[in-house]
């Protein structure tokens, strides 16, 4: 190509940065909408119980040599026996999430606000984007790029001639849309910036089956072989003792 | 826990504050995150915080945490009125909070009223059940009443939920032991050890009720928990070195008869009966100082133990 585009600066004042400060406005804007349409929810007194009870059998896996064989044997039982063992999870009970989804309508409707504070403002900004701003080149970013890029960059415009390094108007929504959550661990706190991309591994990790934790603790504890450390620990004192006297 | 470095930090902020270089929310601040318990010091300089009007709408919302912190406090030291004022202006700022409720519970329960206290952390309770601090403030408030069997019952109903709080195990555990249940003390001692299989002290004191519990089985268990309290201090921890010696001394009375050599370790006893000795000479007044803290169920013992030396 013989000559660079020129971009209009009327582009840069009524494109790039409007788009720019839109999309900031937004993020903070749904940050405290989010934040008032949060219902504050109790903890589950079972769920709890039941993270409790991972933690304790995993401190029992971890030191199980630790304590006394007759000990660990009743921990076990206690654990890990077929009648009312704290990790035993009778069959059929296993509540798959989708039915506990439409069994507690608070559950369902959290998801909802969830999905609407994110899924609107999206598409509304989306629509808007598209139709004030198709097809125009906001911006050059300063270095070249490979025409792998295209697509990332140059959204919304079908010419192959242009240079990658010109980003169009679309494309830059989506930048800012994924880009902008460092500037907004600044703006909100670092706690409180949560950018879409999170949000939406969150939805897909929803709907894990807790009882599958207990089944799979249970297993490890029982065949876990108990091998009690404490013999050996005579001799290791007995050197302790030699290096202190000496 | 408050590690090394900001326990130097906090002391040097206190002096600071102290000796009027101000700095006083910043050291409140501290207080808070540390969870240190100076009372006193908190409501001195908190007050002074509160009762200036400019201070403390420069705190903002911070303001609000202050008035708890300075509540609490005043509780400790037993200065009612202040903690009550505080607890209005706080009721009247957050009229419907649990968090506020709590602090009004806390305070009938500073007043010696308990039955009220009590009937507030039960309604409490109703509305949130997961709530730690309030099952945690039920359990003390049983212990303060002297009412050890109906803590030991609060306990066990939060552990029930609760099961992995490692502080509460050893809350129980302590209970159990001053109530001479060692059996039971003995259990969570256990639980404590498999939390944190590291902490000597745990080992320690399931030693010393299995030895307190007796017959040759305990014994040789006690006696190996001690050397592993040895191993772990490095030798350094003077009741464990008397607890070798009695336990070595007590397992031989038993196995009399039997002739059945103790083949693990024959010089366990003298290698720890020469640690104390040397011990005793290097700093007499260390040896003084254990006989004083080791005034648990076995103090006579560890006494008599240390003149068969």
């Amino acid at each position: 190509m013989a000559e660079d585009l020129v971009l209009d600066t009327a582009i840069r004042d009524w494109v790039l940065i409007p788009l720019t400060v839109v999309m900031i406005l937004i993020g903070v804007l749904r940050y405290f909408v989010s934040k008032l349409m949060r219902s504050q929810q109790n903890p589950d007194a079972k769920v709890v119980r039941e993270g409790q009870v991972v933690i304790r059998a995993r401190n029992l896996r971890a030191g199980a040599n630790f304590i006394p064989a007759k000990s660990f044997r009743a921990r076990r039982a206690y654990f890990s026996n077929e009648e009312n063992g704290l990790l035993h999870v009778p069959k059929g009970q296993g509540q798959n999430p989708q039915a506990q989804m439409f069994s507690d309508p608070n559950m369902a409707m959290d998801m909802m606000k969830k999905n609407l504070s994110m899924i609107i403002p999206q598409t509304l900004t989306f629509a808007w984007v598209n139709f004030f701003f198709s097809g125009f080149v906001a911006a050059k970013i300063p270095f070249p790029l490979t025409q792998r890029f295209r697509s990332m960059l140059q959204n919304g415009i079908d010419l192959s001639t242009v240079d990658v390094s010109y980003v169009s108007s679309r494309s830059w929504y989506f930048l800012n849309l994924f880009g902008l959550r460092g500037l907004f661990s600044l703006i909100l706190g670092e706690e409180n910036a949560m950018d879409d991309t999170q949000r939406m591994m969150q939805m897909s990790g929803f709907g894990m089956d807790p009882t599958k934790n207990l089944s799979a603790e249970k297993d490890g504890l029982d065949i876990i072989q108990h091998e009690w450390a404490l013999p050996k620990f005579e001799q290791r004192a007995e050197a302790a003792l030699k290096k202190l006297i000496s | 826990m408050v590690t090394k470095s900001e326990e130097t930090q906090l002391n040097r902020l206190e002096s600071q504050v102290d000796n009027g270089g101000g700095g006083a929310w910043e050291y409140l601040c501290l207080v808070r995150k540390l969870k240190v318990r100076r009372s006193d010091k908190v409501l001195k300089y908190g007050l002074s915080i509160l009762n200036d009007s400019k201070k403390r709408s420069s705190l903002g919302s911070e303001e609000w945490t202050l008035y708890e912190e300075v509540a609490i406090a005043a509780m400790d030291c037993q200065s009612l009125d202040v903690a009550k004022d505080c607890v209005n202006v706080l009721r009247k700022k957050f009229p419907e909070s649990k968090r506020v409720g709590r602090l009004e519970a806390l305070l009938l329960e500073a007043k010696g009223s308990w039955g009220e206290a009590e009937k507030a952390y039960s309604s409490l309770l109703e509305d949130n059940p997961c709530d730690q601090a309030v099952h945690k403030r039920r359990v003390a408030l049983a212990k303060s009443q002297g009412n050890l069997s109906g803590a030991i019952e609060w306990l066990n109903k939060y552990l029930e939920i609760f099961m992995a709080d490692h502080d509460a195990w050893r809350e129980l555990a302590e209970i159990y032991v001053s109530l001479q249940m060692y059996k039971q003390a003995a259990f969570c001692y256990e639980e404590l050890i498999l939390s944190q299989p590291t902490v000597p002290l745990f080992h320690l004191a399931y030693a010393d009720v299995l030895y307190t519990l007796g017959g040759l089985e305990n014994l040789q268990t006690a006696r190996k928990y001690y050397s592993s309290t040895i191993d772990l201090t490095g030798g350094k921890n003077t009741r464990a070195l008397f607890g070798i010696c009695l336990c070595t001394s007590a397992i031989a009375q038993l196995s009399k008869g039997r002739a059945k050599e103790d083949k693990d370790s024959p010089d366990l006893q003298s290698l720890a009966t020469a640690a104390l000795e040397k011990e005793a000479r290097d700093s007499p007044s260390v040896l003084r100082l254990s006989w004083k803290s080791g005034c648990r169920a076995n103090h006579l013992d560890m006494l008599s133990c240390s003149f068969e030396i």
